[in-house]
């Protein structure tokens, strides 16, 4: 068996006469987490919305474990579970009406996996409440908890972070790591906001005007301590005596402003490069080092954050 | 089939478990207890006794017959005339009780359940209002999206909310009918299990059974209801405004007659839906609004409106992408 969970081949959307996804070809393996960012606009709700079935590709295909979400629909959305934009349930009902409410729409949930995946999102004190009073955290759980009732071999969660507070979000994290590690469960999730769920992903899509313009992979933090490019600020004078040496033992170009020169270099090796400088009876009065984040990358690709 | 009975009481559960559903039940009840109350009060709901009707029914006569006098002395109102067809009515009626030797039905439950077939006019209307929503409130409350990723073609969740909103009417129809009868019988007594009751009929006055008067009146009524039912599940999937669909399907129920005679002229007047929807029209020797129409047409041309309605509901719902509003 394939190890591909979901597959996009070519989809494309229009509406009217605007195009809104130009042709996204992408897929996701089992067990991995998916990170779909990209600005406000630009298309990452529409494409979820196509993902599930809920708007009609206008070219391409959308296979999930093989089965086409255009001729085998039932097939494949037996394998989604899905929150698309806001996690709205019936707000007349309690958090235990509405599962049970989606429970009876999918054959074999039992009560207890609607208990299970309560715990799971630690509702359980207040299931029985009229969701009308849920506050937006809550309802976002319980729209997690909905998209986990059946077993989905892929949860796609659009924004899951919306409303949450750090210590919700972290949470969500948590248990987004844990099903896909443990049940090999694919997750896709939005964000326009990378330092949200950049932890919690294995790859990154970045889209931007219904276009992916950039697919990464995210490395774990050690790695990135150690191998990621560091952005290195020292302030030491002679100030040219250290460029010149830098150049000439390091080859590196670094920029000066005003008392301190800067430059990217690895972390790891960053000690020997100061025993070197000081060797050379270079004064040192301060070193600062600042992570290259993927954020910082981020804006690089898509530029300033410009709507449309 | 067990996964559209699953969904069929997902939709019952969710009409029935809100309080403005409960708040139309009690709005009937009310209505109903108000009618007994104001018929035990106005009415003399006991008067022809074993011993006394024949003599009642021909002093009812009597006075009908005065009343009439005075009406043709003073030729002042116009609806006169129109009153002392209605007496005259009345008397023949109460002559076919005397020369039959049948001693009219004191009144009860069963008669107090047929009168209140003009009810059914409210439950049109309170089916019209969830069939309105039952579509649209899914868009509104946002919920159709997670209502349509499930492994379940739109046909069959379109089709469980359509009977969802039949079943409704079913419902509050029963509701109305055994009401009516316990209400009636704690203020009027029960008549019994076969009542019978003298009426105008095709050919003349006729005894007839109380209980098929109940069903056949209750089941024209029926005829309307589908009908404006199925128009307001339409607006409500095609425009996803529930607010629309109730204000439309209403006013057109309201002022449907009207349509009807102010077009009643034209060539086309038959083919208004309004113009079929009262097969009662057709029943005991009544005359047809538009001349030359028949039950077969008007059955003909309610199948070519309700096809339409659903074909139009069923295209806009499962066609349709579902997008941000
Ligand atoms: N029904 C629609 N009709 C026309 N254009 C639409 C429709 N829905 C979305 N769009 C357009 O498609 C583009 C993508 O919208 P989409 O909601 O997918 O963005 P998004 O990436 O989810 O943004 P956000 O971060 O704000 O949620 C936008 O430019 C929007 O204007
Ligand atoms: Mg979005």
């Amino acid at each position: 068996m394939s190890n591909v969970a979901m597959e996009l081949v070519n989809v494309k959307k229009s509406i009217g006469k605007k195009e809104i996804i130009k042709g996204l070809s992408f897929s996701i393996q089992k067990g991995e987490v998916f990170g779909f960012i990209g600005p406000n606009g630009a298309g990452k709700t529409t494409t979820i919305r196509m993902m599930v079935g809920l708007m009609k590709l206008t070219d391409g295909d959308v296979k999930i474990l093989g089965n086409s979400i255009k001729s085998n629909y039932k097939e494949a959305v037996r394998e989604v579970g899905a929150i698309v934009e806001n996690p709205e349930m019936y707000p007349f009902m309690s958090g235990w009406q509405n599962l049970m409410h989606y429970s009876r729409m999918i054959p074999g949930i039992s009560k207890g996996r609607v208990k299970e995946v309560i715990s799971l999102v630690g509702l359980e004190k207040v299931i029985k409440e009229k969701v009308g009073r849920y506050s937006l955290g809550m309802r976002q759980r319980l729209g997690i908890a909905q998209a986990l009732l059946h077993n989905p071999s892929i949860l796609i969660l659009d924004e899951p972070t919306n409303g949450l507070d750090p210590a919700g979000i972290r949470e969500i994290r948590e248990y987004i790591r844990k099903i896909a590690k443990e049940q090999q469960v694919a997750v896709i999730i939005s964000s326009h906001l990378l330092a949200e769920i950049e932890q919690v992903c294995d790859r990154i899509g970045i889209i931007k005007n219904g276009e992916m313009i950039s697919i990464q992979s995210v490395k774990d933090q050690e790695e990135l301590e150690q191998e990621s490019l560091s952005q290195v600020q020292l302030e030491v004078t002679p100030i040219n005596h250290a460029m010149n040496l830098l150049k000439e033992k390091y080859e590196i170009d670094a920029e000066v402003n005003d008392q301190s020169i800067s430059f990217e270099y690895n972390k790891a090796d960053i000690p020997k490069l100061i025993q070197f400088l000081v060797s050379e009876e270079i004064d040192i009065y301060q070193v600062e080092i600042s992570k290259v984040t993927l954020e910082d990358k981020f804006f690089d690709l898509i530029g300033e954050n410009v709507i449309g | 089939m067990v996964k559209f009975i699953k969904l069929l009481i997902n939709e019952q559960l969710k009409i029935y478990i809100r309080k403005s559903t409960w708040a139309m039940y009690i709005i009937l009840a009310i209505l109903i207890i108000g009618f007994a109350a104001l018929t035990n009060t106005f009415e003399d709901t006991n008067k022809y006794t074993e011993d006394n009707w024949r003599q009642e029914l021909q002093n009812e006569n009597e006075a009908l017959l005065n009343e009439n006098k005075e009406f043709q002395e003073d030729t002042g109102a116009e609806d006169d005339d129109f009153y002392i067809s209605f007496n005259m009515d009345t008397i023949e009626k109460n002559n076919y009780y005397l020369e039959n030797d049948i001693q009219p039905l004191q009144y009860g439950a069963w008669q107090f359940t047929m009168d209140n077939r003009g009810l059914l006019s409210v439950v049109s209307l309170l089916t019209i209002i969830i069939a309105a929503g039952i579509v649209a409130s899914e868009y509104r409350w946002g919920t159709i999206k997670l209502l349509l990723i499930r492994p379940i073609s739109r046909n069959l969740v379109l089709l469980s909310k359509y009977i969802s909103v039949l079943l409704f009417a079913f419902f509050t129809l029963v509701f109305v009918f055994l009401f009516s009868l316990i209400v009636g019988t704690v203020f009027f007594g029960f008549e019994g299990i076969d009542p019978h009751f003298v009426t105008e009929k095709n050919e003349g006055f006729a005894y007839i059974s109380v209980i098929s008067e109940i069903f056949s009146g209750y089941g024209y009524s029926l005829v309307n209801l589908v009908m404006m039912a199925t128009f307001a599940f339409m607006i409500s999937s095609v425009f996803r405004n529930s607010t629309l669909a109730i204000g439309i399907a209403i006013f057109l129920m309201m002022a449907g007659n009207s349509i009807v005679s102010f077009f009643g002229d034209r060539e086309w007047a038959k083919y208004i839906l309004f113009a079929n929807t009262d097969l009662k029209q057709y029943a005991d020797g009544n005359t047809p609004w538009i001349e030359g129409m028949t039950m077969g047409f008007s059955i003909t041309v309610l199948l070519v409106y309700y096809i339409i309605f659903m074909a139009l509901t069923w295209v806009f719902f499962t066609k349709r992408d579902v997008a941000g509003q």
